[in-house]
């Protein structure tokens, strides 16, 4: 590095960096408040660093740049298949890339989300984020807080002046004056003790300032709501057969996906059986076989021993329960066999669900690892069987006329030696075929296997679904936080910030005195200031005792914000 | 103007890497603090001792056990308890019977007593592979894991297989996330059936 530069460089070359959310420029943007402050001596340059890094992290380039990383960062994720949605794709993956796959294993590639990479990405962008909205946020509650300048001198170089004559003393007029403006909300300031003069300063439009902090604060809770949702948060999956039941604890779980700081004593105590599933088809038309709805019928208890309640989940119609939301997002068919293993004894007897191949159709994969008797069986199920050529294809994805087809293995299924393994794939490596062809069935069938190897009966068909667990948190926050700055946003950009000014001089001949009123808006795009100031002004002149307003209007172009 | 562009890159990536480097630290250093009155077995963090005055009671359960006779945890006070949680379809359990077999017949005589709580399965399953596996001593039938519930609120149940080592005053006294070793349940055993 040849090119080192002393922070006071830096700093007064990255000084305009400062970046302004939401309302138009009139904000006090206290630009580069600290940017020519660089440090002096050695024991400064640290600091120096660090403060031009600081300046740097909270730019508005570098957050663009983080948020755009962002965006390129989750391609992978949605490009490769990801461990915690499909894990049997990256399996797959693995299996016709064995070269790459381990190289995009170690960046994390196949779990993106979860990858440090990412969360560095995200954490920077959040600071990045904080560290600009806080010190704003400091900066607008100043300002919010601040009271009225003095009046100007000469208020009729004020884009919007009066002048009248009053009856009253200079003193009394402009106590008047203060009681109109006081009267229409104005916040006012009067002459210090010791000043001279009769003045009265007033201003309007502070919910400006108060909606700028509501949206800065907003947005601050926002991040802090996204926050405590990834942290405290947890998602789940979990598949039941109609029967069937689950606690919500880890071990019962297909997926869990935790946030950071969750435990297992966390998760909610409920639990769930699935009484009954019942999908509709349309049956007639073009779109014959689409689902028209699906049903699934629960009953669940809060906690253990809590009263049973029941309930119907449906797509877009999740269970609440103990603030976590239960969403039905799949479903699919679960045949039921039972196997007679050689010595005659019933070794499997369960209702085994099968993953739809095609989802259209529903027909359907599975295995059947009856262990006990050294039996395993793949095979195909079809909801609405017909035989096209020979070969079993489903038409319609209600089951109207569900059948199997069965492909018989016999030997050792690998299962006991503690290598984990999925419960929808056979390893058929130490095992023989027991016939050549696959064995159609229909519900209520048996098949006796050649060679006493046992039995299989294809006992009948219940439906699976697959539960998503969500809990979030930061949700509920979020939403409310939104809205909050939204309405904080309309607020700023619809309220004006105006001045008003009334100065009062004694009169040339004596009694009663001159009333000068000048008018201000900080931001006027609408124009209408023009009439609430010659309304107040007439206001003004009745107030203080005045036969009329002898009004000037100015340019409407207000370049000089002289009492800013 | 190149070289302004090149230090701006420079100096962003130099923020990046410190607070890369920041999160990486925060993300490895999580979770490695080590609760007093815990010991793990041949340092495995799996295989859990805790030592007396530092376990959490054991929460009792009524169920049904997969032949239909009532099991209660609370009829085995005074006695040590080895529950373990298994299924029929999960090959580590599976793989691990035959050593549970052998344990509960070699500490029979000391006042141990296994239970198994059997999740995730149907009887049928759970009955053809116990009677494979020489498995004598009863399982309580929990096919929705209440029991597994009820007892993650108070030690790490978080897989299954999971064994549990309940102490004679009810107290949970050791913990075996995953498949158990002959070598760390005797190392547990030994201990707890002592007192």
């Amino acid at each position: 590095m040849t090119d080192v530069h002393t922070p006071q460089d830096q700093a007064a070359a990255k000084g305009e960096e400062t970046r302004s959310f939401g309302t138009t420029g009139t904000g006090p943007d206290a630009t580069g408040a600290d940017a020519g402050t660089g440090p002096g001596a050695e024991t400064g340059q640290t600091a120096g660093w660090l403060r031009w890094g600081w300046r740097q992290l909270t730019s508005m380039r570098t957050a663009l740049v983080l948020l755009f990383l962002l965006a390129l960062g989750s391609v992978p994720g949605s490009v490769l298949p990801q461990q915690g949605a499909d894990p049997a794709a990256v399996t797959q993956y693995y299996a016709s890339h064995p070269a790459l796959a381990p190289w995009l294993n170690h960046l994390g590639l196949f779990n993106v989300f979860a990858a440090p990479w990412f969360a560095a990405i995200y954490l920077l962008l959040f600071t990045s984020l904080v560290g600009c909205v806080v010190p704003r946020t400091f900066r607008l509650a100043g300002s919010a807080r601040t009271p009225p300048p003095r009046a100007p001198r000469n208020l009729a170089r004020l884009p919007h002046s009066a002048s009248f004559p009053s009856a009253l003393a200079p003193a009394a007029a402009i106590e008047k004056a203060s009681s109109v403006l006081g009267g229409q909300r104005f916040r006012l300031r009067r002459p210090a003790p010791g000043d001279t003069g009769h003045w009265v300063s007033a201003e309007k439009g502070y919910l400006r300032e108060a909606g700028n902090l509501v949206f800065h604060l907003a947005l601050l809770g926002v991040l802090v709501s996204i926050a405590v949702g990834g942290l405290f948060g947890y998602k789940a999956d979990k598949l039941l057969v109609e029967g069937q039941g689950f606690s919500d604890t880890r071990s019962a779980l297909d997926e869990y996906n935790p946030g950071r700081l969750v435990t297992d004593s966390d998760l909610a105590p409920f639990s769930l059986t699935l009484n009954r599933f019942s999908a509709s088809y349309i049956t007639s038309g073009q779109s014959s076989g689409q689902p028209s709805s699906f049903n699934a019928y629960v009953s669940y208890t809060a906690s253990p021993g809590a009263p049973a309640k029941t309930y119907n989940i449906r797509i877009n119609d999740p269970l609440s329960v103990d603030s976590l939301k239960v969403y039905l997002i799949g479903h699919g068919y679960a045949p039921v066999f039972r196997v007679t293993g050689p010595h005659g004894n019933v070794v499997y007897d369960e209702a085994t669900p099968f993953i739809p191949a095609n989802t259209g159709t529903f027909l359907s994969d599975g295995v059947v690892k009856a262990s006990d008797g050294s039996l395993g069986f793949m095979g195909v199920f079809v909801p609405t069987a017909v035989s096209v050529n020979g070969v079993l294809e489903s038409v319609f994805p209600a089951d109207d006329f569900p059948a199997v087809s069965l492909i018989g293995y016999s030997g050792n299924l690998g299962m006991n030696s503690g290598v984990p393994q999925s419960v929808y794939q056979l390893d058929t490596t130490g095992m023989t075929k027991v016939s050549g062809s696959p064995h159609l069935m229909l519900p209520g069938q048996t098949w006796t296997l050649p060679g006493g190897k046992g039995a299989i009966t294809f006992v009948g068909v219940k439906q699976w679904v697959s539960l998503a667990i969500t809990y979030d948190p930061g949700q509920v926050p979020a939403l409310v936080c939104g809205i909050l700055a939204l309405a904080g946003l309309l607020l700023s950009f619809l309220v004006r910030r105006r001045r008003v000014f009334v100065r009062a001089v004694p009169a040339a001949s004596g009694t009663g005195s001159v009333v000068t009123v000048g008018g201000l808006a900080r931001t006027d795009a609408s124009g209408s200031f023009e009439d609430e100031f010659a309304e107040l002004s007439a206001e003004l002149a009745a107030g203080t005792g005045s036969a009329g307003a002898d009004q000037q209007k100015s340019e409407p172009n207000n370049q000089s914000e002289a009492g800013a | 103007m190149f070289r302004a562009k090149r230090r701006t890159v420079v100096s962003v990536a130099a923020v990046a890497a410190v607070l890369l480097v920041a999160a990486l630290v925060i993300t490895l250093t999580q979770g490695s603090g080590q609760a007093s009155g815990v010991t793990y077995v041949g340092g495995n963090n799996n295989q859990i001792v805790y030592a007396a005055g530092h376990r959490a009671v054991a929460p009792d359960f009524t169920g049904t056990s997969l032949t239909g006779a009532p099991i209660r945890l609370a009829s085995y006070r005074g006695k040590v308890v080895v529950l373990n949680f298994w299924g029929s379809w999960c090959p580590p359990c599976r793989a691990e019977a035959p050593t549970l077999a052998v344990l509960a017949e070699q500490y029979k005589s000391q006042g141990v007593s296994f239970l198994g709580d059997d999740v995730g399965d149907t009887t049928t399953n759970a009955l053809a592979f116990t009677h494979d596996s020489g498995i004598t001593y009863p399982s309580v039938n929990d096919p929705g894991y209440a029991v597994v519930q009820d007892f993650s609120r108070v030690v790490a149940v978080s897989d299954t297989p999971t064994t549990v080592v309940i102490d004679r005053t009810g107290h949970i006294a050791g913990l075996v996330i995953g498949e158990i070793t002959y070598q760390a349940m005797t190392t547990i055993l030994h201990d707890v059936a002592a007192n």
